[in-house]
C-alpha cells in the first residue's frame, strides 16, 4: 500500500493557510498551481480541496485575460519565459 | 453601488505624458458615469505574458471603485472604443467575502501609493465597512480578525 502511493499524503495548502480570497494580480502565489507549461495543475496532484481549486481556476483565468500568465506555451516561449520573469 | 476593480493595459508606444493623460481619461470615464474611485494602483510597465496587438510590453494600471452595476456596460463600451487600451479586465466584488478582500486590497494599494497619507486611509475606510449588509456583519467581523495577520505578513514582502 505504501509503495503504491506515489505522492505524500495530500492536504489542501490553502485550507491550512486559511485563504479566503485570492488576488489574480499576485502571480507569485499562482505558481504553485501552474504546471511548467502554465496549465492549471489538477487537484489529484496538488491535493487542493474543491473549494480552493475552484477559486484557483477562476483566478488563473483572470490572470490569463490580464496578460499576467500565458494561455499557451510553445517550445519557443518555454525557454524565453521561465517562472522568474513573471514574479 | 457595487465594488469593482478595473485593470487596464495602456499601449507602451505612447510617451510617459500620453500614458498619464490616457490614465486620467480612463478615470474620468468612471467618475463621469457616477463612479467613486476608492484608490488606484500603478503596476507600471511590464512584460506581457503574450503579445497583444504585436506589443510585447504594456503599462498596467489598476483602479478600485464603486459604481452602480448598470453603468458598467457603458464604461466597458467606452473602454472598447479607446484605441490606447490594449486590454481591460473588470472584476466584480459582490459577496461578503469579496467585499472584505476588496477593502484589504484598497488599503494595501493606498499604503503602497502614499505612506504619509495614512489619516485619509482611515477616513475613507470607515464608511465602506458600514456599507456591508447588516445581516452579515457578524461574519464580516470574524473574518478580518483571522485574516489580518496573514495580510500584514505579506505586506513587507510585497514592498
Ligand atoms: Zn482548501
Amino acid at each position: 500500500m505504501a509503495e503504491r502511493r506515489k505522492y505524500k499524503k495530500r492536504y489542501c495548502k490553502y485550507c491550512e493557510a486559511k485563504v479566503d480570497f485570492m488576488d489574480y494580480k499576485d502571480v507569485g502565489a499562482l505558481r504553485f498551481s501552474l504546471s511548467e507549461r502554465y496549465k492549471i495543475m489538477p487537484r489529484r496532484l496538488t491535493g487542493n480541496c474543491k473549494r480552493h481549486q475552484d477559486m484557483i481556476s477562476t483566478v488563473i483565468k483572470r490572470a490569463r485575460a490580464a496578460a499576467l500568465v500565458p494561455y499557451t506555451v510553445t517550445r519557443k516561449t518555454v525557454v524565453t519565459a521561465p517562472f522568474e520573469n513573471l514574479k | 453601488m457595487r465594488n469593482y476593480e478595473n485593470l487596464v493595459i495602456v499601449k507602451p508606444t505612447l510617451t510617459a505624458e500620453e500614458i498619464q493623460a490616457s490614465v486620467k481619461a480612463i478615470e474620468e470615464i468612471i467618475t463621469s458615469n457616477g463612479g467613486e474611485i476608492a484608490t488606484t494602483d500603478t503596476m507600471g510597465m511590464r512584460k506581457l505574458a503574450y503579445p497583444i496587438e504585436k506589443n510585447e510590453r504594456g503599462y498596467f494600471h489598476v483602479i478600485y471603485y464603486s459604481i452602480a452595476p448598470s453603468a458598467i456596460t457603458e464604461i466597458e463600451r467606452r473602454f472598447r472604443l479607446n484605441e490606447e487600451l490594449l486590454r481591460f479586465v473588470t472584476i466584480k466584488y459582490d459577496t461578503n467575502r469579496e467585499i472584505i478582500a476588496f477593502n484589504q486590497l484598497v488599503q494595501k494599494a493606498q499604503k503602497k501609493a502614499a505612506a504619509p497619507a495614512k489619516e485619509e486611509v482611515a477616513k475613507t475606510e470607515a464608511p465602506k465597512a458600514e456599507e456591508a449588509p447588516a445581516t452579515e456583519t457578524p461574519k464580516a467581523e470574524e473574518a478580518p480578525a483571522t485574516e489580518t495577520p496573514a495580510v500584514e505578513a505579506e505586506a513587507p514582502a510585497a514592498e
